[in-house]
């Protein structure tokens, strides 16, 4: 054993490791670019170096992006990949109240940890975890989606009825394009943009990111509290925090590291499952979702963890655990190294020098990430936002171009923002729906898979509900959508229930008629989307229709119940920040002129464009004749870095037009 | 800025008479219409140095996912028809999608210039399954219709497609699984959640001796499993699996479009490509463009589109 530790810790290891971590600690930083991308792009250096080395320094790449995400879920509101979603309901929070380093260097311990239990799991566990994750079958995967979908309770509790149907939105429009289960074209309307179907980065970055944007312009106040001075990277509060939530860390990191082992699931689900578990038991103050930082401990732990355990399947069975694991993968398959069962057993010097390597990247995560984060949240506290606004725009832009090299994508994304935007407004709060887009292609994947199996069987119903690991993840999630409401039922259960509406009284007064007009309006339209959706299941075959269809009609039913809710206790949830109209329609304008001139013009030209009007819309300062011009040239300086970048470095082959 | 647009309005003049030019005429951008990882990317990785060795320049492997591939397919033909672009294509997608709806291309507008290699479909089973030959799958099937089920990659593919052609030669029932990619429905048979796996060969590689292959849909044994029998052999007529080539965009010239087959076949004869494929658990094909491609493609359409219509995928 101690052979292949000294095998791993020679100078051009350490090197490749410490190289790989900070370029993927970048590259994950940017929304849009995740480790699959960050592991693919790297996949040609490695062919010239040897198995161990090669295997080392995508590893490593993958550790650091699975980081780097957490730096734009914490400052920006957008998860940089999905892994990190969880990381941004404490993390802005606790950036917008002045706390952004702190939760930097938090996400910074709590990702090393995950990341060392993973490692070690990866070690001495991998082949007994690799058969326990072969007993999950299609119906746990079903579960499990819903277990995740549970969340929604948590994440809205101050309308639990909209968040479901939020969530029922995001599932019908991750049904869209291609079928593979079925091989049917569904909700395409004819139209060859949406054939691909909604891809899941592209949504985080606009449902997240493009609100913010919004609402940065519309408004004059800062966008992160300034520190009074600088604090370092507050690393001992950071080390008191994180110990506080010892057992959090530990519980998020297995998790994780289960979680990770599971072919079909990966770093989301992990990230949500723990989450959901650290809120369900943590009661301090201040609560989940408002900048507690056991949410950013419980996520980053998780999707760290997911490295090493994504591994488990990948070494042992030779089935990739997550989607950078089926690169790392394809490259040895190039490389001549055969993969699966046999390297782990036969090929042992590769794969005990790459865990000792796993180890060290995720020990040198800790210096690298610090650093990283440390510029990260100097660079984006310190912005002015008439330079913020437009670089972050360009960002999303760029970064929702390269996950597919699509410009539809990016057209996806501004459309979504704007539809997650106006949502957020009449009180459907976004993550339920990022929610339902990512967990419900794994949630019909298993629905549709169980019901087939179940049919051949003889026994739907058995197939659903009488397999042992199936009724664990039920009781589970019957736990995970009751808890919030814990309060009011012991009430109910030590009074009789005549007086357990007290709560009710507390509320805000009557709403006015135009405001519930505007309610009734939202819910309306997404009563709409569910007729569509079920009008259009008409014209599918069965197994493509099957999960749309109930969907959308609980989607219906919900949508009258909230409208009874509406018109009965006349509340009306929704959210009316007070902002310049002018301001807040240029940003999607201005974003929307940019990828229309990006053919034309060419990436960086149209993104200049783009910035120039970005900048009037979010200048709320006087500003000298000067310092425009030093603001203009370092914001277009930015966004033509960017653009080589991307085009050289990353070979994303973004549109030249006529400039450049 | 004048400067620039002058430049780049040269550029544009001097690339136009595209045919006159030599293959390749700088880098090659190689697009796989899917994500990293998969059989198309890994193939294509392996083709990658062998290029670079016979022209000195870069092939640059990038990716168009979406839509099964009919993404990257639906835009071939407004790519540089220069020979700087070249795209995957894979069979039955290309034949079957475009009958399935509207996937913004027809097969016809695919110009198809090599098919290199293939993975050959084949029956799954883990080691400690009861079916230690074909025929103890059939009897199974026979004695209990609609019982066995089968895990597969996708629908309306080279698993489900054979999966209905091999119940229709064996007069037997049984239930096809689909699961997205070949990953996951390995994951399904290892797991023991389907009884066995329509999958390929490469699966019989990379999952080693947790896996028996019963039977592979192949002309002849593969190297690589010299006691696994042929479908054929066996009394079959089952040849098949997932098709795997170039295409150009209709543009190309004529010249460009031979070009490109003659390098992608040079590198399939290399010795030292052959066997890394082999290896890995690919099947070698060799369908040049020109007549002989039109007559493949022509033979596999009348050999897919029955299928899935028996499978209910396109009407």
């Amino acid at each position: 054993m101690l052979d292949y530790l000294f095998a791993a810790l020679t100078p051009l290891n350490i090197l490749l490791a410490f190289a790989g971590v900070a370029a993927g600690t970048i590259i994950g930083s940017v929304p849009g670019l995740t480790a699959t991308m960050a592991v693919a792009v790297l996949v040609p250096i490695t062919f010239g170096m040897t198995p161990e080395s090669a295997l080392i320094l995508l590893g490593a790449i993958y550790t650091g992006a699975i980081y780097g995400g957490a730096y734009a879920a914490i400052l920006l509101n957008t998860p940089g990949t999905p892994s990190a979603i969880g990381t941004t309901f404490d993390g802005y929070p606790m950036a917008k109240r002045g706390d952004g380093d702190l939760a930097v260097t938090i996400a910074c311990l709590a990702s090393l940890v995950g990341g060392l239990i993973g490692a070690a799991a990866l070690l001495l566990l991998a082949p007994p975890l690799a058969t326990a994750a072969l007993a999950f079958g299609p119906v746990e995967y079903f579960w499990l989606a819903i277990f995740g979908l549970s969340l929604i309770a948590a994440l809205s509790t101050r309308d639990f009825l909209k968040g479901l149907i939020g969530a029922a939105f995001g599932i019908l429009i991750a049904m869209i394009g291609v079928s593979e289960i079925s091989g049917e074209v569904r909700f395409t309307f004819g139209s060859t943009t949406l054939l691909g179907g909604i891809e899941t980065v592209s949504a985080l970055i606009g449902l997240y990111c493009v609100p913010v944007l919004i609402e940065l312009a519309a408004r004059s106040e800062r966008h992160l509290q300034e520190p009074e001075a600088t604090r370092g990277f507050r690393l001992p509060e950071a080390f008191a925090t994180v110990m506080r939530q010892k057992v959090n860390l530990l519980r998020s990191s297995v998790i994780g590291t289960l979680v990770g082992a599971l072919p079909g699931a990966g770093g989301s689900i992990a990230g949500l499952v723990a989450y959901s578990e650290a809120r369900r038991s943590d009661r301090r103050q201040p609560p989940y979702g408002r900048g507690n930082p056991g949410g950013i401990v419980a996520t980053e732990s998780a999707n760290n963890a997911t490295v090493g355990g994504g591994f488990i399947p990948t070494l042992v069975l030779g089935i990739p655990g997550t989607p950078p694991d089926a690169v790392i993968l394809g490259a040895l398959l190039v490389q001549g190294v055969r993969t699966g069962p046999t390297l782990f057993n036969e090929g042992s010097s590769i794969v005990y020098t790459f865990i000792f390597g796993l180890f060290l990247a995720t020990l040198l995560m800790l210096p690298v990430g610090l650093l990283i984060g440390r510029f990260a949240y100097g660079s984006i506290v310190r912005a002015p936002k008439a330079g913020l606004v437009p670089v972050v725009a360009f960002m999303t832009i760029i970064g929702s171009f390269a996950i597919r090299n699509s410009l539809s994508d990016v057209g996806i994304m501004l459309v979504l923002g704007i539809v997650g935007w106006v949502a957020n407004r009449r009180g459907f709060a976004v993550s339920p729906i990022v929610l339902g887009l990512i967990l419900g292609r794994i949630a019909e994947e298993g629905f549709v898979q169980s019901w087939t199996i179940g049919e051949a069987m003889g026994s739907v119903s058995g197939q659903f509900f009488g397999r042992p690991l199936s009724m664990v993840i039920i009781a589970l999630t019957a736990m995970s959508f009751l808890y919030p409401f814990m309060p009011a039922l012991k009430r109910i259960l030590k009074r009789g229930g005549e007086e357990a509406m007290p709560e009710k009284s507390e509320a805000s007064d009557p709403a006015s008629r135009a405001a519930i007009l505007r309610d009734l309006a939202g819910i309306g339209t997404m009563a709409a989307v569910a007729i569509i959706a079920l009008w259009q299941c008409s014209t599918l075959n069965l197994e493509a229709a099957v999960f749309p269809r109930t969907i959308a009609t609980g989607m219906l039913v919900l949508c009258g119940l909230a409208a009874l809710e509406t018109i009965l206790t006349r509340r009306v949830v929704e959210d009316r920040s007070s902002g310049s109209l002018p301001r807040r329609a240029g940003v999607p304008l201005a974003m929307a002129a940019g990828i229309a001139l990006a053919p034309v013009l060419g990436f960086a030209a149209a993104g200049i464009v783009m910035a120039a009007g970005l900048m009037l819309c979010a200048e709320h300062d006087r500003r000298s004749a000067r310092g425009w011009v030093i603001l203009g040239i370092s914001t277009a300086a930015v966004i033509v870095i960017f653009t080589m970048g991307f085009r050289e470095a990353l070979m994303v082959p973004l549109p030249r037009g006529l400039l450049y | 800025m004048r400067k620039t647009i002058i430049a780049s309005l040269a550029a544009i003049t001097l690339s136009l008479p595209a045919a006159a030019q030599e293959f390749p005429p700088g880098q090659v951008e190689y697009i796989i219409p899917f994500g990293p990882g998969g059989e198309s990317d890994i193939t294509a990785r392996m083709q990658q140095p062998f290029f670079e060795a016979l022209y000195d320049e870069q092939l640059v492997v990038s990716y168009k996912p979406g839509g099964g591939g009919a993404v990257g397919w639906s835009q071939l033909n407004s790519m540089a028809a220069d020979g700087s672009v070249i795209m995957g294509i894979n069979l039955p997608h290309i034949i079957l999608q475009p009958q399935q709806g509207n996937v913004g291309y027809q097969t016809d507008d695919i110009t198809g210039v090599y098919i290199f290699h293939y993975t050959p479909d084949a029956i799954v089973v883990p080691t400690d399954s009861p079916f230690q030959t074909l025929d103890d799958l059939i009897a199974a099937a026979k004695e209990s219709p609609r019982k066995i089920t089968f895990s597969g990659s996708g629908k309306g593919t080279a698993n489900h497609l054979a999966a209905i052609r091999f119940d229709q030669m064996a007069e037997v029932e049984t239930t096809y699984v689909a699961f997205k990619g070949t990953a996951a429905a390995v994951t399904a048979m290892l797991g023991g959640q389907v009884a066995a796996e329509w999958g390929y060969t490469t699966v019989g590689v990379g999952q080693g001796d947790q896996v028996r292959l019963l039977a592979v849909a192949m002309e002849d044994r593969h190297p690589a499993f010299p006691d696994v029998p042929t479908f054929r052999e066996l009394g079959y007529d089952l040849v098949s699996g997932a098709y795997r080539g170039i295409a150009v965009p209709r543009d190309a010239s004529e010249e460009t479009r031979r070009a490109v087959s003659d390098t992608i076949g040079k590198i399939n004869a290399d010795p030292e490509f052959q066997k890394k494929m082999l290896d890995g658990g690919f099947a070698l094909t060799d369908v040049a463009y020109g007549e002989e491609m039109d007559a493949w493609m022509k033979a596999k359409a009348d050999e897919f589109i029955p299928a899935a219509r028996a499978a209910g995928v396109i009407d």
